[in-house]
């Protein structure tokens, strides 16, 4: 295996001093070493000096990673171990190719936005024609191996149709001064409808215009699987479709979209024109409160205790711990609840780790359904879709009363 | 290790706390050291009584075990040699008992250190020793280490909190040494003991520890000097006004350039030394503190003085200090901590001997410690890919290590002795004193079963 200069300099400065174990969800939950940042750089080490080579152990240990980033934002030495992990399923996939269903997902579905439609409405036919009731009385599932009937609950109601088919192109409010293009992601678009409403109920009546570009899927699921090629081509098309309108700025929904967004300029080497646009990129709360300086009237409808999850994606981006937090306390005053210290980490959806990980993310979620139960908030607000399909998993999973929200629809209904 | 033994091992444990891969195995190779050893093999017991049949099985079949808490250690102590298994107790994670009338805890060696300090906090309570990699280390380690921490200066370290142990002998027996009370002279005092003894003569199982009540206030201060020596006569004239601050942190010139030149935080980049100070106690007696603390620091010619009373205040006069770890690798990626120490008095004349050492081999050697123990951790900077620099650097420690004997202090204030500082134990502890604890070890130990090769080889 081979690594950049930057990697190998952090591969490096790795002291194994261990820091990272108080905070990798994953050592927390296992107290196991090969899950944690530490173990994982060793196992480089290894790797690199040919010491070790790709097996099926190996590749297992690598796949399993939130890629959360909390080790590295934590690292007196700043190592980034979720990058490195990234690199290393990029070797792998190399070295051995991609499993067969992530094969057929990425370049099939995912590269081709019209048939991942196709795909879509197929999965919806099958939730919205009640087979999915029958297979799941009829324990049919149980029947297939691998606790597929847990997972199978774990996928996404499809909403009918797509977000962006539903909406027009432009969007313009009231006085439109400011113009932004939009990026949905996947889980908005095809699956929580309410959010992207939110977001453009929000920006348009604050005199924004809203354009919502020709866009696919931000690359992460590719990324995270080390298929490089995959997400460069998606990379290649969402700067072509989002800097063609020079907007004033790009907003987005989705906290680990717009860590992808973010790192686009880093990953694949387009001539700079998105280094350029970097800039305008952020989260929808950072637009509210930064660009738009938005005050919002304290709620006259009460929604009972709120409180915040953290995505890991959003967090570590500027204003990106604060900005939902202000919004949300601007309508919920003193019934907006910190969660305790130990609970605000990963819920341990990241991605489709909780597909392939199922019980190692349940154990992730823990702390943080612990906290739940001793809160009994009436609403999980949260800044990423892939968190609130995990987070309203767990809650179920739990029987707790409370709904996960994604921030900006809290504000819609609230105001 | 032989297909029976291994079966064995997982009947005694259950076979998912056994791990067998080379890939898993790798994971327990190091500690915060640059040594290796790849374990045979990786076993988490549950309990005691799994830990000494282990170990009776060791001394039957005569394979090595190798105790392991976070593996944060910094002297190669939970290293592992291959055909060896490494023990790791992190599993037995259980605080069993805060007792606030008899003051202690009960826990099991693999409680994180940090957590512990969260849970008898939360009672009020108190557990000084506070190692700085705390969030992760675990308290057998602390014990098997003696760790120590900025606070030992007025708290002492964790050897002064062990009231008793539950130990599985290198033979195999659970034993119980100490009690619940904090006088005990019952017999040889085997706690003591065993607290350092680096995992050689036991496996600590269970721990009782004493608390004291939780300081109600604290205040900070921060204090600019021209010259070390300055910064030196402020330490002595505190302690000669009857304080005994909580925390006394000292950084160098080196070290103080470093951390302004990766934060920007406005220190003075022409400083020689820069005094971190706290004292706690009861609100009117750290107020009093706090002045004497002022005027000490006044009459040595201090030349900025800051100080702060709230949470949020404190944390800002602390950033410098808790950058310093991340803000000295950006010179070099390899940093190879020593923590040679001295008697306080001798400080000045430590933090001029290491200067020079640096400067002859030409190596960035910033210093900061503790100044109130004379804990000073010179810390060497290099790349370890370079093998001039390595040798260079390893014959630096030679020459750290003479200075400190030279001045009445010691190889490892805290560190332990590990493989690292095998090599020059005998600088110290004279070969009688090596003698006796070799006999010490073969009599508990005789088929030297318990990490052997550390610390001196049988
Ligand atoms: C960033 C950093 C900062 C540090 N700061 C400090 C500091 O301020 N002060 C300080 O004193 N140390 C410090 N250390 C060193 C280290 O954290 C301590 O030595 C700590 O006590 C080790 O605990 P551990 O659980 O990691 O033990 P390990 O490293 O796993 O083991 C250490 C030794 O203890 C033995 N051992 C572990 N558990 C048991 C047990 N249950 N029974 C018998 N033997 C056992 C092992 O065999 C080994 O010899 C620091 C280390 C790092 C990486
Ligand atoms: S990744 Fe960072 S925190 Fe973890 S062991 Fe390496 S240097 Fe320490
Ligand atoms: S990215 Fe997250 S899960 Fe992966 S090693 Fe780091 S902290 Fe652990």
């Amino acid at each position: 295996m081979k690594l950049n200069e930057t990697q190998e300099q952090m591969i490096n400065r790795c002291s194994r001093c261990g820091s990272c174990q108080a905070h990798c969800p994953l050592y927390l939950a296992t107290g196991v070493e090969p899950l944690v940042a530490r173990g994982k750089v060793e196992l480089l080490e290894h790797l690199i000096e040919g010491r070790l080579e790709w097996n099926d152990k190996l590749a297992e240990v690598f796949s399993t990673c939130l890629l959360c980033g909390n080790c590295g934002d934590n690292c007196p030495n700043q190592v980034r171990v979720d990058h490195l992990v990234r690199e290393a399923r990029r070797d792998l996939v190399a070295a051995r190719g991609l499993p067969v269903i992530k094969r057929t997902v990425f370049q099939q579905l995912l590269k081709n936005d019209g048939r991942l439609s196709a795909a879509a409405r197929l999965v919806c036919f099958y939730q919205r024609s009640g087979i999915q009731r029958l297979v799941r009385a009829g324990k049919v599932l149980n029947l297939l191996p691998g606790g597929l009937t847990v997972k199978e609950s774990l996928l996404p109601r499809l909403a009918a149709g797509e977000f962006r088919k539903l909406v027009p192109r432009v969007n313009r409010g009231k006085k439109s001064t400011l113009r932004v293009a939009y990026f949905t992601g996947c889980m908005t678009n095809y699956v929580f409808h309410r959010t992207g409403r939110s977001v453009l109920n929000l920006l348009t009546g604050n005199g924004v215009e809203v354009t919502i570009p020709e866009q696919g899927c931000c690359g992460l699921p590719a990324l995270a699987a080390g298929d490089y090629d995959t997400a460069g081509e998606l990379a290649r098309r969402n700067i072509a479709g989002f800097t063609q309108s020079e907007p004033d700025y790009i907003v987005v929904d989705c906290a680990s979209c717009l860590g992808t967004l973010l790192e686009y300029p880093r990953l694949f080497d387009d001539g700079g024109t998105f280094a350029r646009a970097e800039e305008k990129v952020m989260d929808i709360s950072r637009f509210l409160v930064e660009v738009l300086d938005i005050k919002l009237p304290p709620a006259t409808k009460d929604a009972g205790i709120v409180t915040y999850h953290d995505p890991c994606h959003l967090k570590r981006t500027p204003g990106g711990k604060e900005y939902p937090r202000a919004l949300l306390k601007m309508v919920s005053g003193p019934r907006f609840v910190e969660l305790p210290a130990d609970a605000g980490r990963c819920c341990g959806s990241a991605g489709s780790f909780n597909l392939e990980h199922y019980r190692l993310s349940r154990e992730v979620v823990k702390p943080k359904i612990r906290a739940l139960e001793v809160m009994q908030p009436d609403i999980i607000a949260t800044g990423c879709p892939a968190c609130m399909l995990h987070l309203e998993h767990a809650i179920k999973d739990a029987s707790l009363p409370a709904r996960v929200v994604h921030t900006v629809e809290l504000l819609n209904i609230l105001t | 290790m032989d297909k029976d033994t291994v079966k064995k091992i997982k009947s005694v444990v259950g076979s998912e706390y056994v791990l067998e891969s080379p890939e898993e195995r790798i994971c327990y190779s190091y500690d915060g050291t640059a040594r290796r050893g790849i374990p045979a093999l990786v076993v988490l017991p549950g309990n005691a009584r799994e830990v000494a049949e282990i170990v009776r099985l060791a001394n039957e079949k005569g394979f090595p075990i190798f105790p392991r808490g976070a593996g944060t250690g910094l002297s190669g102590g939970s290293v592992p040699a291959e055909q060896g298994l490494a023990m790791v107790l992190s599993r037995m994670n259980r605080i069993l008992e805060i007792s606030r009338d008899d003051l202690l805890a009960v826990v099991e060696p693999g409680v994180v250190t940090g957590r512990l300090h969260r849970a008898v906090e939360k009672e009020g309570l108190f557990y000084p020793p506070d190692p700085s990699s705390l969030q992760t280390c675990t308290i057998g380690g602390n014990v098997a280490e003696n760790a120590g921490g900025p606070r030992a200066f007025k708290y002492g370290v964790t050897r002064d909190y062990v009231l008793g142990l539950e130990v599985v002998t290198p033979t195999g027996e659970i034993i119980n040494t100490g009690g619940r009370t904090v006088k005990n002279v019952t017999g040889y005092d085997l706690t003591g003991l065993l607290t350092g003894s680096e995992g050689t003569l036991g496996i600590i199982t269970r721990i009782t520890l004493r608390l004291v009540p939780k300081p109600r206030a604290v205040q900070t201060a921060l204090a600019v000097y021209n010259r070390v020596e300055d910064a030196a006569s402020t330490v002595t004239a505190m302690i000669r006004r009857g304080i005994i601050p909580a925390t006394l942190e000292l950084m160098d010139r080196i070290t103080i350039r470093c951390v302004e030149n990766y934060l920007r935080l406005g220190l003075p980049m022409d400083a020689g030394a820069i005094l971190l100070i706290e004292v706690d106690g009861l609100p009117a007696q750290v107020a009093e503190e706090m002045k004497l603390v002022e005027d000490a620091c006044r009459q040595n010619s201090c030349r900025a003085l800051q100080t702060a009373t709230d949470a949020a205040e404190r944390e800002r006069l602390w950033k410098a200090r808790r950058a310093v770890s991340t803000a000295i690798v950006q010179i070099k990626p390899t940093k190879i901590s020593e923590d040679a120490t001295v008697p306080r008095s001798k400080i000045p004349e430590m933090v001029e001997r290491l200067k020079s050492i640096g400067e002859k081999y030409g190596l960035h050697l910033p210093v900061f410690g503790h100044a109130g123990d004379g804990n000073l951790h010179p810390n060497i900077l290099v790349d370890k890919r370079d093998p001039v620099e390595m040798e260079k650097a390893e014959k630096a420690v030679q020459e750290i290590f003479r200075a400190a004997l030279d001045l009445g202090g010691t190889l490892s204030g805290e560190h332990g002795v590990g493989l690292l500082k095998k090599p020059y134990l005998e600088w110290e502890a004279g070969a009688g004193g090596i003698e006796y604890m070799k006999a010490i070890k073969k009599a508990v130990d005789p088929r030297n079963v318990l990490n052997p090769g550390k610390i001196f080889q049988v």
